[in-house]
């Protein structure tokens, strides 16, 4: 008859040594998702992002500020109201820094995990109830549960380090060896346990030492914190759920071009002259990174037609005579209308005193075109199914098109361009955006941004600080 | 390089030292995994997914205590995390007694099979087993890493013996009929 063995005793023996190297195919996949997590991680520090954002608005503005260096007052306020305003960006975005360290670490592995974290939570919320209801067969293990590990774990530690040492020490010397050396704890028990194992009344004994081990404290109180990490990170991703880091966006707006002072842009003497605004259109094209899921930084294209008229002026052909060069220095005429001058009605009638022509019911329209390239960015305030940004930063305009024309009793002719437009202008950007999720990639854009124009015009235009204000629309496709 | 360094490389997310580092430790851990696992495939996927956590978490190890135990620790969790929730009907026993009858014939049994038995228990029996007899957890451990009373812990393992106790003595009597015909 063969000898009698417990059956625990049996499989311990058999897998004291148990090892098995795993297939391949398991590494390769494990190192494909780590490259795939490098290339994410790989990208510079948001800081850095931020800091260079901020730095190109500030150097693009004051570069312009040199540039364009007019004695418009109204430039220089400007500046300084641009120049705050990427600091508070700054400011904000350093706050969302700290909270957002780590947003971007585990987006490979995420359906396996993210799934197993939620368990997690729910598990925790679940662990606390028990430890509740434990509390009552055993009141020791209360002390080590969940709620107050995390806290003085390394204290913990250190002491059950020196614990476990002196606990193995008089009866076998080697051990401490084989602890140093980076055996685990865990192999060390199953030692102890095979050992007394070999005794008679082996069960109850190794149900003492299992309980009332130190070491055992320890494995306990590692996972724990592990379970912790683990929530926590569970967390962060759920608060960063899943980013679409681009998004391209069409986009087109009703424009709404005026000005806030008095001035005109043909000349400082129609500044008393009435003026008032076509609508026009906008329209064009853009791009978005997320730099995180509140921040995204955008730039694109938009052909931006403005239309102005400055109502009730004269006009009269002055051919075969010389134009003074009093009047209309801001008009280059074209060639086929021959030379033009106009008068300001209003001007005139009140140098004649006249009420004759105080009315004349002829409008200069000046219609403009730019090309618009606008770098932005946007900061979430809400970001839910509805987002709601808020948008600051410039654009740079490149004249694509100036004319005038007149417009007398439906009369409609171009007489020439203006001469003090300046072939590139900025305009700095305020706006606020409301973006629906209509679907994972797409979502709709309702965005009224107001734009106010530096630089515009580089002479003599009274008090006419141009501004345009754009509802922009358009459908954004994420990717 | 000595594994200090490997795993200082690790944090740096060195991919020669995260292969490094596989090389050294993914047979001791595919062995914890087969042992929790319910099948060879599930293993290898339990083992990805733990090395996956230790490579992202292995900045957190400060060297205190035994690395090798804190990779163990990660794999099973990583297993728990999937076999927990997958609800065991308790079948309650009123059999749970007879641990003297525990006693097994000292014959020779190959791991492969007493590694496919464990396999085959239903997962909640299976984690227990383990995670008391083969990894020396105490049930108030294992109670709070299972989310289980401390009773249907104890239940579950002697459960657990019984069935492969049953298991082994079946086999071991169609051996012995078949070596007599």
């Amino acid at each position: 008859m063969k000898e009698k063995k417990h059956i625990d005793r049996l499989f311990q023996e058999n897998f004291k040594d148990f090892e098995v190297t795993p297939n391949d195919a398991v590494w390769q996949n494990i190192d494909a998702k780590l490259n795939a997590n490098k290339k994410k991680r790989r990208v510079t520090p948001i800081w850095w992002r931020y800091a260079g954002v901020a730095a190109l608005l500030l150097l693009l503005f004051s570069l312009g500020n040199i540039y364009f260096n007019n004695d418009n007052l109204s430039n220089s306020n400007q500046i300084s109201d641009t120049n705050s305003n990427p600091n508070n960006i700054l400011q904000e975005e350093a706050n969302q820094n700290k909270t957002k360290t780590t947003t971007n670490n585990n987006s490979a592995n995420s359906p396996i995990s993210i799934k197993n974290q939620e368990n997690l939570i729910e598990s925790v919320t679940n662990q606390t109830a028990i430890s509740k209801t434990t509390n009552s067969n055993n009141p020791i293990s209360n002390k080590n549960s969940s709620t107050n590990i995390s806290s003085k774990q390394d204290s913990n530690y250190k002491s059950l380090l020196l614990d476990e040492n002196n606990k193995t020490k008089p009866y076998q010397e080697n051990k401490i060896a084989n602890i140093k050396d980076d055996k685990s704890s865990l192999e060390v028990l199953k030692k102890e346990n095979i050992n007394t194992f070999n005794q008679k009344d082996s069960l109850l004994i190794a149900q003492n030492i299992e309980e009332n081990n130190l070491p055992k404290n320890e494995n306990l109180s590692d996972t724990q914190t592990l379970i912790e990490d683990v929530i926590a990170d569970a967390k962060k991703d759920t608060e960063q759920k899943k980013l679409n880091k681009w998004s391209v966006t069409t986009n087109a707006a009703p424009i709404y071009f005026n000005s806030l002072g008095n001035g005109s842009s043909l000349g400082s003497e129609f500044s008393k002259n009435t003026k008032s605004s076509d609508i026009t259109m906008s329209y064009g094209i853009s791009a978005s990174y997320a730099i995180n899921n509140r921040v995204r930084v955008r730039s694109g294209v938009n052909k931006v037609n403005l239309g102005y008229n400055t109502n009730n002026v004269l006009i009269f052909e002055t051919i075969g005579l010389n134009v003074s060069a009093s009047t209309n220095k801001n008009i280059n005429p074209n060639n086929m209308s021959g030379s033009v001058s106009i008068i300001s009605g209003k001007v005139l009638s009140e140098l004649n005193n006249r009420s004759l022509i105080q009315s004349s019911n002829t409008t200069i329209n000046q219609s403009l075109g730019y090309i618009e390239v606008p770098l932005e960015i946007e900061y979430a305030i809400i970001d839910k199914k509805l987002r709601f940004n808020v948008i600051g930063g410039f654009s740079s305009l490149f004249l694509s098109n100036n004319s005038l024309f007149y417009n007398s009793n439906g009369e409609r002719m171009r007489i020439g361009e203006a001469t003090n437009l300046n072939k590139v202008s900025y305009s700095a950007n305020f706006g606020l955006g409301f973006n629906y999720n209509l679907s994972k990639s797409f979502d709709f854009n309702l965005e009224p941004v107001f734009k106010y124009q530096i630089n515009a015009f580089n002479s003599d235009t009274g008090n006419f600080n141009p501004y345009f204000i754009g509802i922009y629309t358009g459908i954004g496709f994420k990717f | 390089m000595g594994l200090k360094q490997l795993i200082e490389n690790c944090k740096n997310n060195d991919t020669q030292a995260q292969s490094e580092l596989y090389k050294l430790f993914s047979s001791k851990l595919f062995s914890v995994c087969l042992k929790y696992s319910r099948n060879t495939a599930e293993a290898e996927d339990n083992l990805q997914d733990a090395f996956l956590t230790i490579f992202e978490k292995i900045k957190q190890f400060k060297h205190k205590g035994s690395f090798e135990g804190w990779l163990k620790r990660i794999t099973v969790n990583t297993v728990l995390q999937r076999y927990r929730k997958e609800k065991v009907f308790d079948i309650i026993t009123d059999e749970i007694a007879d641990d003297n009858n525990l006693d097994i014939e000292d014959n020779d049994v190959s791991i492969d099979y007493l590694l496919k038995i464990i396999q085959e228990l239903p997962d909640r029996y299976r984690l227990v087993f383990n995670l008391y007899v083969l990894d020396g957890y105490s049930h108030n451990d294992i109670a709070q890493m299972l989310e289980i009373n401390i009773g249907t812990s104890k239940s579950n393992l002697a459960r657990a013996r019984q069935i492969l106790k049953k298991t082994i003595e079946n086999y071991l009597t169609s051996q012995s009929l078949q070596s007599l015909q």
